[in-house]
């Protein structure tokens, strides 16, 4: 019986690439956001993105589609996600725990769900309400 | 109940980051997940005229200046990441959850890089919140 390794398939080393950039990137922020103020982090973050920004544009030979809807939600994604990215910067200044930050900070799905269904019509699925019930209660376990 | 002070700062992550989902769903409707980003980034520059330090940034160390750059070039080589996962065949339910799992690598070295433990109920509501984000990004 030939079994084929999941390890063969590119995306998945894809996928550990971004696992094991994105730990890392947490640690760094937290490092950084130890003496400077989230909004200064924000700032050096942003600038610290040009060069991935550059390197994808190359990439693409500065290629873009031109939908201005697209365009347009894809900026305002970045505006909200750098708002939000300030947030994570101080509660990391703020001194709490490290893996319980980024762990609660990475439930924000719960709340994208809940705006699907509100603004998307989108319906829920039962998988996804077992998600919510355990969000809930990491959350509560966080605060007790 | 004791809510923790980073609670409230959690919070506003979890609003706005979860609103950037139901952005980020519309605008890759529409344009591929590689424009998304790149637009994504020209999203954050907009904002750096108000968060501009001025002079005060001379005042931080290098090093945790170093740490701020790379914090942003590791966050968007990450997301890159997973936009190449899913253009190089992995279906967006398997790698979006898979993907998610990154706060496991926090557990593991924070210990290590940041002396930092956590107690049994945090550990608790860290598998609970793994759990909950693998599902919620089915």
């Amino acid at each position: 019986m030939i079994i084929n390794s999941p390890f063969k398939a590119r995306w998945v080393w894809y996928c550990l690439l971004c696992v094991l950039l994105w730990g890392p990137y947490t640690i760094v922020a937290k490092l950084g956001s130890r003496e400077i103020p989230a909004t200064t982090m924000q700032f050096l973050f942003t600038i610290g993105s040009l060069p991935v920004g550059l390197a994808l544009l190359a990439v693409r030979k500065f290629k873009l589609e031109k939908d201005g809807k697209g365009i347009f939600h894809a900026t305002f994604t970045g505006f909200l996600s750098g708002i939000g990215g300030m947030g994570l910067f101080a509660a990391y200044g703020s001194g709490g725990n490290t893996a319980v930050i980024t762990t609660a900070s990475s439930l924000y799905p719960m709340v994208t769900v809940v705006l699907a269904v509100l603004i998307l019509r989108e319906r829920l699925t039962w998988i996804q309400v077992v998600g919510l019930a355990f969000a809930t209660a990491a959350f509560v376990l966080f605060s007790l | 109940m004791h809510i923790p002070p980073w609670f409230w700062y959690v919070a506003v992550v979890l609003i706005f980051w979860g609103g950037c989902g139901i952005f980020q769903k519309l605008a890759t409707n529409r344009i591929s997940a590689e424009s998304s980003l790149i637009w994504l980034i020209v999203g954050f520059v907009l904002l750096e005229p108000l968060v501009y330090p001025g002079r005060a940034l001379l005042h931080y160390s290098k090093q945790n200046i170093m740490w701020g750059l790379l914090s942003g070039a590791l966050s968007n080589l990450g997301a890159w990441g997973l936009y190449a996962a899913m253009k190089s065949g992995g279906k967006a339910s398997i790698v979006a959850p898979f993907c998610a799992l990154y706060p496991l690598v926090v557990v593991v070295l924070a210990p290590i890089l940041l002396h930092e433990s956590i107690t049994k109920l945090q550990g608790l509501g860290v598998i609970c919140g793994l759990v909950a984000v693998v599902l919620l990004s089915v």
